[in-house]
């Protein structure tokens, strides 16, 4: 870890204005990933400018649902009673990741932002284009079962590595973003991106910008949160499927589907909704969603056996999420 | 007066507080990462990060400048030999021009902060010539592999074993080979301790460890000193597994004490700390059974390959283990087995609880499945029918001497009560994922599997393996009050207890103070091979004995009588009358030091493997109930029921925590643990990437303690620490395969092996 000056303005606008004005400044919040990335060297800001009170802590309706303020934590937002009865897609991601402990400290604004748990860019001895853009991609042929299926490069086969972002990539979500020229608002599908040649860089928002708020809609619909994973907890996803279905008399009126573990990205699974909506809610359309969304997927092969065993999961996991999001009488 | 037997609670065949417990459990217990000293400075270690590379120049110039920085050294600085080692003298405390596998040690800073150290670390400048690296053990011994040691081939210890027909033959026979990753102690106490230099030249250290008098050996060696001018006090210990026989930090330590010649204090992070012990071997396992139509086994072969990285640790006694051992409990008159172990540049391997067996049993187990369903018989009962049972020969030629209830535990667990037949609707936290909603038992599939195995208990081969007690028995506020003194170090297994209730039974009385376990004292051995309440409660019953007949000896000299005994805190005369008070013969504290030596055993014959080789074994069986969702490829193991036996439990609470511990550490290797290592490199050193199984993972289980008493251990004791490990891992293992039908022949066993 090398020195860093750490402050804490008074005002967000004050604090997004101190890391715009460095472009080694980072924003600090919960720390439950930034610190880890410090210690193990990872992330070497020159300084850290602390928001953790400079964002609301408030969770507020609005018309169609809530703002989350960006500090509210991981462990107040899946308590949250309008939450757990309107959103239980999203409280059922947020109680599945992390631990306890960490839930506590993990916040809103920071929890999409968290970076990936790749092995290679976790360790500042290998090659990681996202980590120093150029040096390579030492994952690509490495250890890869936890590796992406959908939408990765020659440049990064990385993947996202949180639960809450699939749920929010799943639902009708902005995200209120505060930058130097001021605020803007950006759809949740659009924060993260593909790695393409640019891995090092995770999402759109630019240097200095600070999500302030997320806005998220109450969907129609059966909710279902899934996550497949090495142990029972405190484990990463292997395969995660967030899925809304709002299905009366058979037919798929409309679908809200998202996979975790899978892409640099949450991975908003648009073609499987298009195969779906408008349909009837059959096990022949959930295997054709499926099937659809997953045409594109492409394995990594690895030295640990590789990650195409990812496929057939993502592809069983998401028609049984799809099959428990849907009215028993139909299915 | 006629004597009353005063039942005190706390004796053997109690279950008495653990005097550790409650401060571990509200957290105030005192662990090695706790010491403080005033003015003490923080040591840290800088690593090297190639697997093999011939070091050019070390160059300390920026590191020395950091403000804090109290002393820099190297291997140049160390005084004495710079090599430590539990079998072979082949590790540097310091890399010597040369580093042999990723997080070797190079060089040690003091500073006055542990970051001023660590940074002052990263600016010292390692010149490295990479080299090429030893990555696979299955070509290590090759023609044109490059020796790891330059004096030396890769091969650590080549085992045969030869008995019986050497070209047998049987009308049925199956074969398999199978495969056993890296498994990690995990411990959850790092590394850590306190060197204080005494001003005279000499140090003592407190550190966590498995065996204190061993690890005072190797660090005089390095320091050039006397063991009076080195003395070690176990400090607070985390937990070890194995994963505390080598020395960690203990010379760094001292070095840096006696060079600045203020206390060190040195504590691993959690990334280091995967770098900084020895891990499970790696294993590749060939195994053969021929048999009978009616299953009895004519012959066994197995070939095995264990991985034992960069330096011999205790790969010699793996090889030892898993070759005399690695057929499994079972009676077998013609056998071949080649056990080897073998450097590469990869991590090193060594102790861990169950090693060698551990490995062999996943297969023996499997291979025994497989040679049941071939001749159409229970699985069950063809390890009753093949099980040794006492008298019978090991494969070495020994004769087992006592209890060999196989065939006993194997139907224990068998006709335990099942875990109910899943109906109706399922609460998702008991279905294989858990509480995270994977699954609502759409795929799932229930299976059962069972395993039985054995261990040596203690050291084996000829090893002189003896523990030392000095109890003392005194008189304080008028009350008798007994300390015990051995080396015997607590890891967490409960010994202290053991020492207390031995002492209260032997002597009556009701205090048993249990002296700081440090080197003032001789050795205890080491803690490992299930062996301290064996060898150091052997010790400790015989330093009471000779504490009593003190006494006695002493009241017959004052009282002019004879034929005294000891009941309670009385002195008792043959008819039974009371003639005196414990405390009033206690004018003058009476203090006996015992070494005591179980059984010798014997090296075994270098060309036929044939020879009494182990002094004890210890037998237990597992079976596993596990529902694996088929299309995910997660498995929930239900139920880990397990029969043991004990000889006699003499703590019979710490007995069950040893076995659901032990289970739980081999379920854990059956479907979770493995460190990752790519072409020499750790790819998951952190407990977020190596997992563990934890509370939700770990089913209930029952435990059936059988207790036939072994004629030739004190009380009758068996050693229990291990067994659980070895059998539970390929019970579950087997269990995945009942329910899959998937041959699964490589563990930890993952989704993407059950499924696709």
């Amino acid at each position: 870890m090398r020195p860093f000056a750490y402050d804490r303005p008074d005002t967000a606008a004050a604090a997004v204005a101190a890391v715009a004005d460095r472009p080694d400044a980072a924003f600090l919040g919960g720390g439950t990933n930034l610190v880890d990335h410090l210690r193990l060297g990872i992330a070497d800001p020159g300084l850290l400018v602390d928001v953790t009170s400079l964002t609301s802590t408030e969770i507020v309706d609005i018309d169609g649902g809530l703002r989350i303020g960006a500090g509210v934590t991981n462990a107040d937002l899946a308590a949250d009673p309008r939450v757990r009865a309107r959103l239980p897609v999203l409280a059922a991601a947020l109680l599945s990741g992390a631990s306890g402990q960490l839930r506590n400290m993990a916040t809103t604004g920071g929890n999409p932002l968290q970076r990936t748990r790749c092995p290679y860019f976790q360790d500042p001895a290998s090659a990681c284009n996202k980590r120093v853009p150029g040096s390579g991609c030492a994952a690509i042929g490495g250890a890869t079962r936890n590796h992406a299926i959908l939408g990765a490069s020659e440049h990064c086969i990385a993947t996202h590595p949180s639960d809450m972002a699939v749920a929010l990539a799943a639902l009708d979500t902005q995200v209120r973003i505060l930058g130097p020229d001021g605020g803007r608002t950006l759809a949740f599908t659009d924060l993260h991106r593909l790695p393409g040649d640019t891995p090092e860089q995770d999402t759109e928002l630019a240097h200095g910008e600070l999500i302030t708020a997320i806005d998220v809609s109450y969907p129609r619909g059966r909710h279902a949160y899934r996550k497949v994973r090495d142990r029972a907890s405190y484990a990463f996803a292997l395969v995660s499927v967030a899925a809304v279905l709002d299905v009366v008399d058979g037919t798929v009126l409309d679908a809200r589907i998202a996979l975790g573990g899978v892409a640099h990205t949450p991975w908003r699974a648009v073609r499987a909704e298009d195969t779906l909506r408008g349909g009837p809610a059959t096990e022949e359309a959930f295997a054709a969603a499926a099937e659809a969304e997953l045409a594109d997927a492409r394995p990594q092969p690895g030295f640990d056996g590789g990650n195409a065993f990812k496929i057939p999961l993502a592809r069983r996991t998401l028609t049984a999420t799809l099959r428990q999001t849907t009215p028993r009488e139909t299915a | 007066m006629t004597s009353t037997e005063t039942r005190m609670a706390g004796r053997l065949g109690d279950s008495p507080l653990r005097p550790d417990g409650t401060l571990k459990v509200t957290g105030e217990f005192a662990y090695s990462s706790d010491l403080w000293h005033d003015d003490m400075v923080w040591g840290v270690t800088l690593r090297s990060p190639h697997p093999s590379a011939r070091i050019r120049a070390i160059d300390l110039t920026d590191a020395l400048r950091v403000p804090g920085v109290s002393a820099i050294l190297t291997a140049k600085d160390v005084p004495g030999e710079n090599a430590v080692g539990l079998e072979h003298l082949d590790t540097p405390a310091l890399a010597d021009g040369v580093v042999r596998y990723q997080g070797e040690p190079v060089a040690l800073v003091a500073a006055d902060h542990p970051e001023t150290a660590r940074r002052a670390a990263a600016r010292i400048v390692v010149d490295y010539e990479v080299l090429p690296a030893v990555t696979d053990p299955r070509t290590a011994l090759d023609p044109d592999t490059p020796w790891v040691h330059a004096d030396h081939d890769n091969l650590v210890r080549d085992l045969r074993i030869r008995r019986g027909d050497p070209s047998p033959t049987a009308p049925v026979v199956v074969s398999l080979d199978f495969e056993v990753g890296m498994q990690d102690q995990a411990f959850l106490g790092p590394e850590s301790g306190l060197a204080v230099p005494d001003g005279e030249g000499g140090v003592d250290l407190y550190v966590a460890t498995q065996w204190l008098h061993v690890d005072q050996g190797q660090v005089c060696r390095v320091l050039g000193l006397p063991p009076e001018q080195v003395r070690l006090t176990l400090a607070g210990v985390g937990g070890a597994f194995g994963g505390r026989e080598d020395l960690s930090m203990h010379v760094h330590a001292c070095l840096l004490a006696l060079h600045t010649g203020k206390p060190v204090k040195m504590s691993y992070a959690r990334d280091e700390s995967f770098f900084g012990h020895v891990h499970r071997h790696p294993a590749w396992l060939r195994y053969e059974f021929g048999a009978r139509e009616t299953g009895e086994l004519v012959y066994a072969k197995a070939d095995i390959l264990f991985d034992g990285g960069a330096y011999a640790s205790s790969t010699p006694a793996v090889v030892g283990n898993g070759g005399t051992l690695g057929l499994g409990p079972y009676r077998i008159p013609n056998v071949h087995v080649d056990a080897r172990g073998v450097y590469t540049n990869n991590p090193t391997c060594g102790a861990m609880r169950g090693f060698g067996c551990v490995q062999a049993a996943f297969a023996h187990e499997a291979l025994m499945d497989e040679l049941a369903d071939r001749i159409g018989m229970d699985r069950v009962e063809i390890r009753a029918l093949n099980g040794m049972v006492e008298g019978d020969l090991t494969i070495t030629g020994q004769v087992v001497d006592s209890a060999a209830p196989v065939a006993e535990l194997i139907r224990t667990v068998r006709d335990l009560p099942l875990p109910a037949e899943p109906a109706g609707e399922r609460d998702i936290r008991e279905l294989p994922g858990g509480a995270s909603n994977t699954t609502h038992g759409e795929g799932v599939r229930r299976g059962i599997g069972y395993a039985v195995t054995y261990k040596n208990v203690g050291f084996s081969e000829g090893f002189d393996d003896y523990s030392t007690a000095r109890v003392r028995l005194e008189v304080v506020g008028g009350e008798p009050v007994a300390t015990v003194h051995t080396a015997a170090a607590e890891v967490g297994q409960g010994l202290i207890t053991i020492e207390q209730q031995i002492c209260r039974t032997e002597l009556g009385v009701e205090q048993v103070v249990v002296h700081p376990k440090d080197t003032t004292v001789g050795s205890g051995g080491s803690t490992s091979a299930s062996r301290q309440t064996y060898v150091t409660g052997g010790a400790v019953k015989a330093a009471c004995e000779a504490v009593r007949a003190s006494v006695l000896r002493r009241a017959s000299e004052a009282l002019g009588r004879a034929e005294l005994r000891l009941d309670g805190e009385k002195i008792v005369a043959a008819g039974g009358e009371v003639v005196a008070s414990l405390a009033e013969v206690l004018t003058d504290p009476v203090e006996e030091t015992v070494e005591w030596r179980h059984r010798p055993t014997y090296p075994i014959d270098p060309e036929t493997g044939q020879g009494n080789a182990h002094v004890q074994y210890a037998f237990s069986a597992h079976r596993a109930v596990v529902d694996v969702d088929v299309e995910l490829g997660l498995v929930k193991v239900v139920a880990l029921d397990t029969a043991q036996d004990v000889g006699r439990a003499l703590n019979p609470d710490a007995v069950v925590g040893q076995i659901q511990g032990g289970s739980a550490q081999g379920m854990g290797l059956a479907l979770m643990e493995e460190i990752v290592v790519q072409d020499g490199i750790v790819k998951n050193p952190s407990f977020t990437d190596y997992l563990i199984p934890t509370i939700l993972d770990m089913p209930p289980m029952q435990v059936k303690v059988l207790e036939y008493a072994d004629p030739h251990a004190p009380y009758g004791v068996r050693g229990v620490g291990e067994p659980p490990t070895i059998s539970s891992g390929p019970a579950v293992a087997a269990a995945i395969r009942a329910a899959t039908g998937k041959p699964l022949r490589r563990v930890p066993v993952r989704p993407e092996h059950i499924t696709f």
